[in-house]
């Protein structure tokens, strides 16, 4: 059942993952693997845009560690995008997701931090 | 002159000698004691007494061995030993009584003839004995004189009496005869029929009145002449003298006999007549007597019932022939109509059994392995048979082999098509193949029992009936297996079960149409949607059978991938427009409903593509058809307009859909089925499976709708302080729990409280979920109180220790999320109990 929705976006080599609707156990699993064949060897860097998630479970969070994970082994980097005050961002608090990658407000934010080659 | 008859039998006639010889020789032994005189020889007269006397002894002795001849000489012998006695007596006259006595005798006992002999033989020997008689003595004078007339008056009136009795006899014998002869004549003269005696010779004898009309001779010129000249044809003369010698030679008692013949009459014309001849011996003579009857009016009236007859039984047979032609027929009509094979068959052979006046008929139908005995009519109903029937064994296999009417006549038990046959006590059987595109399709048999017997006559009728079942039951077959792949298509495409959706209870029905024996393009969906909502479909495709199944299977697939999408209705429904529209077959049509339940926002949201309307049952108000969101059916235009409408949907409110079939009469107006619908459901129902056997029970006849009814029902439960459902463990699960908890806690708490709250049940149901596995559902209750959410989630599985990651994660944002969370595992399953205190809505603090 798809209540998640994905959206894969390549800037240069920056992969940004867009993910809407409710992450849960019936979501997750096949969303994380679809996101990790999503993202080149060549890329860098990864965004999980979150900004459009209306709900996200522990099963969710599992996925974004899988992420951190396999993007780790790979010298990939994760960065995560949710905004404060929703109910994603509070359980990424919770589970003090930004020990194992950074969380950003927006986007904008997220990939402006990305470094550059040779900037 | 007549011998009268014998009166005497042999014993008596030698007894009655053997008296008299006694009597001669006492009479003899008297005249030694009598003074006699000196030519009287004593010594000879002793040797002629003892004679007597010992010829008296055998004749008594012997009277039951003796024959007439031998009395005849022991009275010769007796007159011979009264000449020797007169002889030596001398001149005594006492033997001339003797004489007397023995003349007497034979005239008595013996017939005249042999009395005459007798006499001539006693007057030569007297005369003899009378040359040398002397004049008798004075006392044998008076013996003579007193004795002679004694006896012979004795005798002559018994003999006279004799005479007299067989005089009057004779003279009643005649009288009587006379009598019945005249009252004969009387009689035979007055008969309608011809009374005509015919002597030895054929030569006439008797002619009544009635054969003097008969055949206009008069009976003084009849009679005299031969029959077989006078009245019989001349070709049938040599019959006429066979038939009459061999009668005349017949010794039986009761020769009476029968003929039908022709006979002539005086003017040359023939006619018909039945003679009823007897033979008859008339005082001594043979003669033959025969009653004539005049049948022509009777052999004219016979012929014209005959010809009656033949024209009735004619018309009958057309009649029936045309009968059975209308009544096959109208079994071509029913197998037309749709109907199962096994209907057609049990139907055709009672008819056919009707139809021909058999006393059994019965259908074999041809499968792989062989003949099935499919239906039997009249008699005991067979016994299911497992095996099926060779061909080329059992009658019916025989029949089926051959490809050949075959007829059975006389049939042993074991030769019957089957069984239970032998009841009927059957004499004839006509079996005939069912020929379809010169395939054999199957076996009738037909049946009959005495007096209803068939003969090779009937088998080309019954092919007439075995061409028409033929037809019936090879449609029926076609459709037949049609019919079961479309059914099972049908079937398939209906949802097995329909989902378990939390706060939601949801309901549907299928009935097939009674009459139609195709299944019909309806079906019925329920699907949750991606948010948290309910899909329902109620769909019509137009068209029935193979076709409109196989339609009705890609909207459905089309119809849940879309829904699955997320999209919304009107979305999902200009899709599947688009599919059905370039399908090849531009006859393809559909009416369909897609509504949206969000059992949160309580909201329906629906499109009506040519639909009945649905209908809208909630609290306190009337029934609701919902209008708008309508549209023409799909397949119709290529982009028509698909607007959504939407309606709020209380808690408590129950939402209706139905195909056509529910409302639509014959010649009735549809706003009428739907008034009639909606008193039905007027009253409240909180259970949609009761609701819906009310309406079916209501609405569908009995013996089934005219059409396929489709029904489908979803009542929103009402939620209250607390509620409880059950779950199944399955991770689409979760997404409707969410949406549950989120209409319970709505009126309740700020979002934050919802989303936090739903998250921490969520990691619950999770555990329960990967406990359970496939072990049944889970439970999951709620209640209210204050301010205090107490939330329990139980499953049956068994629990898992926390692994590292993943699950530990769940129980510390649970832990994170709420005031309290207990963990209680047993060996049946794992409760977990989840309680919050809600904050203001304008609050926003850490319960971290």
């Amino acid at each position: 059942m798809d209540l998640v929705q994905l959206e894969i976006e390549e800037r240069g080599d920056v992969v940004i993952a867009s993910v809407s609707g409710e992450l849960d156990l019936a979501g997750a699993p096949s969303t994380g693997e679809a996101i990790g064949e999503a993202v080149p060897t060549s890329a860098r860097t990864l965004v999980v845009d979150f900004t459009k998630l209306e709900f996200i479970d522990s099963s969710g969070i599992a996925m974004l560690f899988n992420l951190v994970r396999r993007l780790g082994a790979r010298r990939q980097e994760l960065r995560v995008v949710a905004r404060g005050g929703e109910p994603v961002s509070r359980v990424l608090e919770i589970v003090e997701f930004n020990r194992a990658a950074p969380v950003h407000e927006t986007l904008d934010e997220a990939l402006a931090q990305v470094p550059t080659d040779g900037a | 002159m007549k011998e009268l008859p014998e009166l005497f039998d042999l014993r008596i006639k030698a007894r009655a000698l053997a008296y008299l010889f006694t009597a001669g020789a006492g009479l003899a032994a008297l005249t030694l004691l009598l003074p006699h005189d000196p030519e009287f020889r004593e010594t000879q007269i002793r040797v002629v007494i003892a004679i007597a006397a010992v010829v008296a002894a055998a004749l008594y002795r012997f009277a039951d061995r003796l024959r007439e001849v031998h009395v005849q000489v022991a009275l010769a012998i007796g007159t011979t030993l009264l000449g020797f006695a007169n002889y030596y007596a001398g001149t005594s006259t006492l033997y001339a009584l003797l004489y007397t006595w023995a003349g007497l005798y034979a005239f008595y006992f013996f017939n005249t003839r042999m009395a005459l002999v007798h006499t001539a033989y006693i007057g030569v020997s007297y005369a003899i004995v009378l040359a040398s008689r002397e004049p008798p003595s004075p006392a044998v004078r008076w013996l003579l004189g007193v004795g002679t007339p004694l006896v012979a008056g004795l005798l002559i009136s018994r003999m006279l009496d004799r005479l007299r009795a067989g005089y009057a006899e004779a003279d009643e014998r005649g009288r009587e005869l006379r009598e019945s002869e005249a009252r004969t004549r009387l009689v035979l003269d007055s008969a309608p029929d011809a009374f005509i005696t015919l002597d030895a010779d054929g030569v006439i004898r008797g002619w009544n009145r009635a054969a003097e009309r008969m055949f206009g001779w008069t009976a003084e010129e009849a009679i005299g002449e031969p029959m077989r000249t006078l009245i019989t044809p001349e070709e049938h003369r040599d019959r006429h003298e066979q038939r009459r010698r061999a009668m005349l030679e017949d010794d039986a008692s009761s020769p009476t006999s029968h003929y039908e013949v022709e006979l002539l009459r005086r003017d040359g014309t023939r006619f018909p007549a039945e003679s009823t001849v007897s033979k008859v011996d008339v005082r001594g003579e043979t003669l033959v007597a025969g009653f004539v009857r005049d049948v022509t009016d009777r052999r004219r009236q016979q012929q014209e019932r005959e010809e009656l007859l033949r024209e009735q039984a004619a018309r009958a047979e057309a009649e029936h022939v045309a009968e059975l032609v209308s009544g096959m027929q109208l079994l071509v009509d029913a197998a037309l109509a749709h109907r199962t094979l096994g209907d057609i068959v049990s139907d055709l052979v009672t008819r056919v059994r009707t139809v021909l006046d058999a006393d059994a008929a019965s259908i074999f139908l041809a499968e792989e392995r062989g003949l099935i005995l499919a239906a039997a009519a009249g008699g005991r109903a067979p016994e299911p048979r497992a095996e099926p029937l060779p061909f080329g064994e059992g009658f019916a296999g025989r029949v089926a082999g051959r490809r050949e009417p075959m007829l059975l006549q006389d049939p042993e038990p074991s030769e019957l098509p089957y069984p239970e046959l032998e009841d009927l006590k059957i004499d004839s059987v006509i079996g005939l193949p069912l020929l379809a595109e010169g395939e054999v399709i199957g076996v009738l048999i037909v049946c009959a029992a005495a007096p209803r017997h068939f003969s090779a006559d009937d088998v080309s009728l019954l092919r007439l009936a075995a061409d028409r079942v033929a037809l019936a039951v090879d449609h029926a077959r076609v459709y037949e297996r049609e019919h079961r792949i479309a059914e099972t298509l049908q079937r398939s495409l209906l949802p097995e079960r329909l989902p378990q959706l939390p706060g939601l209870s949801v309901a549907a029905r299928y009935l097939p149409a009674a009459a139609e024996a195709e299944v019909g393009g309806d079906w019925y969906d329920v699907l949750p949607t991606p948010s948290g909502g309910v899909g329902l479909v109620m769909g019509d495709v137009a068209g029935k059978g193979l076709a409109a199944a196989s339609m009705v299977g890609r909207l459905r697939s089309a119809l849940r991938a879309y829904a699955l999408e997320g999209h919304a209705p009107s979305r999902v429904v200009e899709q599947l427009n688009r599919l059905i529209w370039t399908e090849e077959d531009e006859s393809q049509m559909a009416t369909l409903i897609y509504a949206v339940v969000d059992p949160v926002a309580e909201e329906l949201r629906w499109v009506n593509a040519g639909h009945p309307p649905p209908l809208l049952l909630s609290d306190g108000e009337p029934p609701e058809f919902l209008q708008g969101g309508g549209s023409v059916p799909l397949g119709v235009m290529p982009f028509p307009d698909f607007a959504e409408a939407s309606a709020r949907i209380d808690q408590g409110a129950t939402v209706v859909l139905y195909t056509d079939g529910l409302v639509e009469r014959p010649g009735e107006h549809l706003d009428t089925g739907l008034k009639r619908l909606a008193s039905i459901v007027d009253v409240p129902s909180g259970d949609p499976q009761e609701l819906c056997d009310r309406v079916l029970r209501a609405l569908v006849p009995h013996g089934g709708a005219p059409d396929d009814v489709a029904l489908l029902t979803l009542h929103t439960i009402p939620m209250s302080d607390s509620f409880s459902v059950e779950l199944p463990t399955q991770p689409e699960a979760l997404a409707s729990m969410r949406a549950l908890l989120r209409r319970w806690l709505r009126q309740l708490g700020s979002e934050q409280d919802i989303a936090e709250i739903v998250t921490a049940c969520g990691e619950a149901a999770t555990n329960a979920i990967e406990h359970a596995g496939a072990a049944g559902p889970f439970e999951m209750s709620g209640r209210i109180e204050g301010q205090t959410v107490d939330i329990e989630v139980r499953d049956f599985g068994a629990w898992r220790a926390a692994r590292e990651g993943d699950r530990g994660r769940g129980l510390s944002l649970m832990q994170a999320l709420m005031d309290t969370v207990e963990v209680t595992p047993t060996p049946e399953g794992t409760t977990v109990r989840l309680r919050r205190t809600l904050i203001q809505p304008t609050s926003n603090g850490d319960r971290q």
